[in-house]
Order: C-alpha cells, then sequence, then structure tokens
C-alpha cells in the first residue's frame, strides 16, 4: 500500500537547533558548540535557522567525529575536503 | 536470521585487545566510508563495520556475544531463551545509523532487549531516519510525485525483528537541488512509551546522466554539432530539460563553447542559468564519398591543428 505524507522542503522553512540536533542524533550544546567555533554557519536568510546545507554538514562532523574519535577541528577539515572533492567530481 | 561474525566483519582475532579493535574498525572505516569511497557496495559495508565495532567496542555487549559462541558467518541462527541473562546493559549509546543494523544485532541489542528489560522506560521521542532519493534532472524541471520504498526493522508480538516495507508517496517540488533534504514529519523511528515517532530526511540525489553537469541551479549540457555548424554557423534545435530551444551556433565556434542560455537552468528565485557546451562531432569517413570529401579538406585548407594551437 503507498502512504501518501505531509513533506516539507527543509531549506523553506529551516530547521530550528533542536530539530537539527534529533536529525543528527547530537545534543544541542554539540550544535552549540560547532557553532560558535565557526565549523557550522546558521543561515541567515531563513531566521537564524539551518538548511539542508548545514543538516548535510552536521550529519558528516557528528559521523567523522564518532567514527575517528576526531577532534571538532580535525573532523571539520575532513568535511571541508569531502565537499571539495565534491565540487570537483561535479566538474567534467 | 543468519549469524553475523563480527570479528570477521572487523579482520580481528577473537583475543583482539580493544586497541586492535580499534584499529581495525578505523582502517576499515576509512577504506569503506562512503563519503570518500570508490567501492560500489561502501554503504553497506561501512553499516556492517559500524554494527561490528558497536558490538565489540562495548565490552558488556561484546560478553554477552562472546558467550553465543562462533558459527558459521550466514548460519540460520536463533538466540536461545535467556541468552543474555547474567549481562548489564548501559543502553542507550547506540549512535546514529543503529536503524542501518542487521536483524540479527536488533534480536540480540535492539530496543525489543532494552524494553523487555525497562517496563517503567520513559516515553522517548523516535529516531530520526535519513534516506537518498535518486531523481531525474527533469523532476526538477517539472516537479515530479515519487514511491519511496523503505524497509525497517520493528518487533512482532512474539519478539521477534521483522522487516516493514513500506513505500511512501513523496511529492518531488520543483526546482529542488541535489543536497536538498524532504523532511517528511513522523515516518522515521517509532517512539517509545508513547513517544513520539521521528521524522524521515530525504537526502535528493540527481541520477547520473552523462549529458548534464549540475553545479547549484546551473546545468551545463553537452551538444554535439557537426564540423560545418561550428565552422559556418547554424541554427539548430537542442532538446533540453525544460524542452526544445532554437539556438544559433556562432560562426567560427571550437570544440567546447559554452552558450548561455539566461533562465533555463533548474527553477527557482532566481532560477538557474543553462549552458550548452559544444562538441565537434566528426562524421565519420566510412564511404569512398566521404574520404573524398576529408582528402579534398586536406588538399585544399593547408590544416596543420599541431601548429594552429601550438601542440
Amino acid at each position: 500500500m503507498i502512504e501518501r505524507t505531509v513533506e516539507l522542503l527543509v531549506d523553506e522553512g529551516g530547521l530550528s537547533i533542536e530539530e537539527l540536533a534529533s536529525a543528527c542524533a547530537v545534543t544541542c550544546e554539540w550544535i552549540e558548540r560547532h557553532v560558535q567555533g565557526g565549523l557550522l554557519e546558521i543561515d541567515r536568510s531563513v531566521g537564524m535557522r539551518f538548511t539542508s546545507v548545514q543538516l548535510l554538514r552536521a550529519r558528516r562532523l557528528a559521523d567523522i567525529e564518532r567514527t575517528f574519535d576526531a577532534n571538532d577541528e580535525l573532523a571539520a577539515l575532513v568535511v571541508d575536503l569531502i565537499e571539495e572533492v565534491e565540487r570537483l567530481r561535479g566538474r567534467r | 536470521m543468519e549469524f553475523k561474525d563480527y570479528y570477521a566483519t572487523l579482520g580481528v582475532d577473537k583475543t583482539a585487545t580493544a586497541d586492535e579493535i580499534k584499529k581495525a574498525y578505523r582502517k576499515l572505516a576509512r577504506k569503506y566510508h562512503p563519503d570518500v569511497s570508490k567501492e560500489a557496495d561502501a554503504a553497506e559495508r561501512m553499516s556492517a563495520i559500524n554494527e561490528a565495532n558497536t558490538v565489540l567496542s562495548d565490552p558488556e555487549k561484546r560478553a554477552a556475544y562472546d558467550a553465543l559462541g562462533r558459527r558459521p558467518p550466514g548460519q540460520e541462527f536463533r538466540p536461545p531463551p535467556d541468552w543474555d541473562a547474567g549481562f548489564e546493559f548501559s543502553g542507550g549509546e547506540f549512535g546514529a545509523g543503529e536503524e542501518e543494523f542487521s536483524d540479527f544485532f536488533a534480536n540480540l541489542f535492539g530496543r525489543g532487549a532494552r524494553a523487555r528489560r525497562g517496563p517503567h522506560e520513559a516515553s522517548i521521542r523516535g529516531g530520526d531516519h535519513h534516506a537518498k532519493v535518486m531523481i531525474d534532472l527533469a523532476d526538477s524541471y517539472h516537479g515530479a510525485r515519487r514511491a519511496v520504498t523503505l524497509r525497517s526493522a520493528r518487533l512482532d508480538a512474539a519478539g521477534h525483528v521483522v522487516t516493514d516495507e513500506r513505500v511512501l508517496e513523496v511529492t518531488i517540488p520543483k526546482g529542488v537541488r541535489a543536497g536538498q533534504h524532504i523532511r517528511l514529519r513522523g515516518q522515521g523511528a517509532a517512539g517509545l512509551g508513547g513517544g513520539s515517532a521521528g521524522d524521515l530526511y530525504l537526502e535528493i540525489e540527481f541520477r547520473a546522466d552523462e549529458r548534464y553537469q549540475i553545479d547549484g541551479r546551473d546545468v551545463t549540457q553537452r551538444v554535439s554539432v557537426a564540423p560545418w555548424e561550428a565552422a559556418l554557423g547554424a541554427a539548430i534545435e537542442v532538446p533540453t530539460p525544460s524542452g526544445p530551444v532554437q539556438v544559433t551556433v556562432p560562426a567560427g565556434s571550437r570544440n567546447g563553447r559554452k552558450l548561455r542560455l539566461r533562465g533555463r537552468g533548474i527553477p527557482g528565485e532566481p532560477p538557474g542559468d543553462l549552458y550548452l557546451e559544444l562538441e565537434l562531432v566528426l562524421p565519420p569517413a566510412s564511404t569512398e564519398a566521404a574520404r573524398e570529401l576529408y582528402r579534398t579538406m586536406e588538399r585544399e585548407m593547408k590544416f596543420n591543428p599541431r601548429t594552429e594551437r601550438g601542440r
């Protein structure tokens, strides 16, 4: 049976800090620490909330930190490189 | 359910120390991390590696797992009643991705085991789930409805793990870009103790199509042109994701030249641009007449591309 669902494009309303934390299986303090450290940005265009870009980045940061016991800055460096590789692979 | 040999998954001996397990896990995680690995089955391998590490890196779970004894991987297996008697689990520290672990893991350490143990458990919201949904570029230009099939594990009345497959019909909004997420409220993991269900996040990814290169809302499309169309100029019709477009190829165009069609990229505010990248295609010299035409060009044009282009 096909279920119909209620969908929202994350970027239209953005995510609150609690919603982002839940989506990444981290605490709100973890999000705050990464925002204050400049490793994760708040999208001011959607009223100080978080969009898909930050959701993907936050999940990657949390995953790298968890998998490799990496500190915040090192995980951010790895994620920066992953994003750069993605950008370059998108080119021909 | 099938027995999982977590030691074999991590490639360590049963007597491995915590340090050896951590080292083996990190080595495999570097190799199979889905963000960097080029292995076709990286995501599945990483999930299996995470599952093995979750058990073997936790002394309580490892001791309980060891107590099951060793069996050949894949062998049909059902844990004996009270298999975990005498082992205390701290619970709760499962990390992200647990929902992707096998039935074997869920049956031994999953929610069921914890729920049976804690009749007074507080209400807990279900975890959020994540999945990717592959769409065609045309879906973003026009919007679409797509059926997304998802699998999830739950416990039946007898306490056995069963896998549910459900199909969700999802609206793909017009103008959606790769990397954006669609959030489906209440479609994540079920809550515990009356807690609400989590949400499901679907990450949009475009299906690979060698005709297109996508950068945000801008799209670059390869367009094949004949040498005379590039040299002399021509009006050609190009099929684009938004429909056929009449385009003027300027005379003297070289291979790789990009023609910009403003606002014909992915729709939005503002819409992206569509770049048509000209790709010169030589007619095959497959007939005597064609070969003669090439010989005539060779005689008449005195053209040496190495001299012209300096390489």
